[in-house]
């Protein structure tokens, strides 16, 4: 059996549930334990707008938190968590001075920082730790005649320096995620566009907007669902999609689910358990197709 | 605001400028050359008007401080899209989020919702209080109901030593 830290960040512990609900549900049937850290604690990503060093002391305070469980892989469902994870190795490894700080003030906590932890996403660690083949082999219930459309997040692609989760220009993974599941994708001119998460901080109106005319020109393409993994684009996405409507003056009904809800379908997870019910978008139109 | 507007309000100013620079550390913000592949693919360009490349240009004529007391450096969407596609990695994200952090220094306009999240962290640890969720059908639920574990609060040494890290000048 894997074991896998688990580095679940803001959102998802005080709001976006269903995403740690199907996570719980999902990881365990594809044997795959998870460890939760000690403490809930900020990755960091809104105070690097405030004050770097800050943002910087909180990532590597995240990773000394992981450091603790012994294990070398650490997942992160959050793109953003993902990213500001991701970028504080980068930054510590390149400045010696802030690094040197840093590892002073987690001593100050009795913590230490090592960078020497492979950070996951839900999406590489299922497509290339877990692998297609034996996901394939676990479902119970693989769909049929389904067309979803995928929307990897930006901060899980970008930048490539850093070692993302997948291509930048031309992310696959997702896709292929879906697609064992018996499910058809497309892609779409949109498919890169941002949801406006990071805009609902100053600018909410045109966060909205971003999210509607996203969801907007999927409607136009017809298909069953949108399938995200990040808690920040289904806040947007999904639980705000009705005032995205209205900022793009479109009405908007469009399901939208994380991966890990659909995985948990295919593997005949009972809805409520993957947290179906906390979806604001129209889910079950989606679930009446899979059903049928 | 546009290039135009900033230039005709204001002298460059090359100390913040050069101080500016080392805060950012690397020099390619330098060999920006201005082909605008930032702007061009920007997420906040057509609904916020921002654009990368003058802004990139703004700091090398010297016009930092007007850049941290103007709006437009907190339209950005953090999509990345400028870091991953700058040929000359100038990366105008950086310089925008440098920017970001000297505006707090200086305490010029900052959107409310950032310093809301600073001092939820400093409070509980994470940026937002746990919340109930109501479904569609107006059920509500929280962590408990949902048979999800208690999260714990950081220990107590965690509020002390974030607030010296907030301190820390760059």
């Amino acid at each position: 059996m894997m074991k896998l830290a688990v580095f679940w960040g803001c959102r998802i512990l005080t709001s976006q549930y269903a995403y740690e609900m199907s996570i719980r549900e999902v990881f365990p049937k594809l044997g795959i334990e998870l460890a939760d850290l000690r403490e809930a604690v900020c990755c960091g990503d809104p105070v690097k707008s405030i004050n770097n060093f800050a943002a910087d002391y909180l990532a590597a305070r995240a990773l000394a938190l992981a450091n603790e469980t012994g294990l070398k892989d650490l997942l992160v469902p959050c793109s953003r968590g993902h990213f500001v994870l991701s970028e504080v190795n980068d930054s510590l490894t390149k400045d010696e001075t802030r690094k040197r700080k840093i590892t002073d003030l987690l001593k100050g906590e009795e913590l230490s920082y090592d960078p020497n932890v492979k950070i996951w996403h839900v999406i590489d660690f299922l497509h290339d730790r877990v692998g297609l083949e034996k996901i394939k082999k676990a479902l119970e219930k693989p769909f049929k005649g389904l067309k979803l459309a995928s929307h990897v997040g930006c901060q899980t692609v970008r930048y490539s320096d850093l070692g993302r989760v997948d291509d930048a220009e031309n992310p696959r993974k997702l896709d292929e995620l879906i697609n064992v599941l018996g499910a058809e994708t497309v892609d779409y001119p949109e498919k890169l566009d941002c949801c406006g998460a990071a805009l609902t901080y100053s600018h909410l109106d045109a966060a909205l907007s971003l999210a509607g005319s996203k969801i907007k020109a999927l409607q136009d393409l017809a298909v069953d669902g949108l399938v995200v993994s990040c808690p920040a684009c289904q806040m947007m996405l999904d639980a705000k999609q009705k005032d995205a409507g209205t900022a793009v003056g479109a009405k908007l009904n469009l399901p939208v689910v994380y991966y890990t809800q659909l995985l948990g379908l295919a593997l005949n997870i009972e809805e409520e358990k993957l947290g179906l019910h906390l979806n604001q978008s129209p889910v079950n139109q989606l679930l009446t197709k899979i059903s049928a | 605001m546009s290039l135009i507007d900033l230039m005709s309000m204001a002298k460059p100013n090359l100390k913040s400028r050069e101080k500016f620079l080392a805060r950012l550390g690397g020099t390619e913000l330098v060999n920006c050359f201005q082909c605008m592949k930032c702007t061009s693919g920007c997420t906040s360009l057509k609904l916020l008007e921002l654009k990368p490349h003058e802004i990139t240009k703004l700091v090398r004529l010297g016009f930092v401080d007007e850049l941290a007391s103007s709006d437009i450096i907190w339209a950005c969407a953090t999509c990345l899209k400028c870091v991953q596609r700058c040929p000359q990695k100038a990366s105008p994200y950086h310089v925008i989020m440098a920017l970001r952090n000297l505006a707090v220094e200086r305490e010029a306009n900052v959107p409310e919702a950032y310093l809301k999240a600073v001092s939820q962290i400093l409070e509980t640890g994470v940026t937002a209080p746990v919340q109930k969720v109501t479904t569609k059908k107006m059920e509500v639920f929280d962590r408990e109901s949902l048979k999800l574990p208690k999260i714990n609060a950081p220990k107590e040494s965690f509020q002390s030593t974030f607030l010296k890290a907030l301190e820390e000048k760059q």
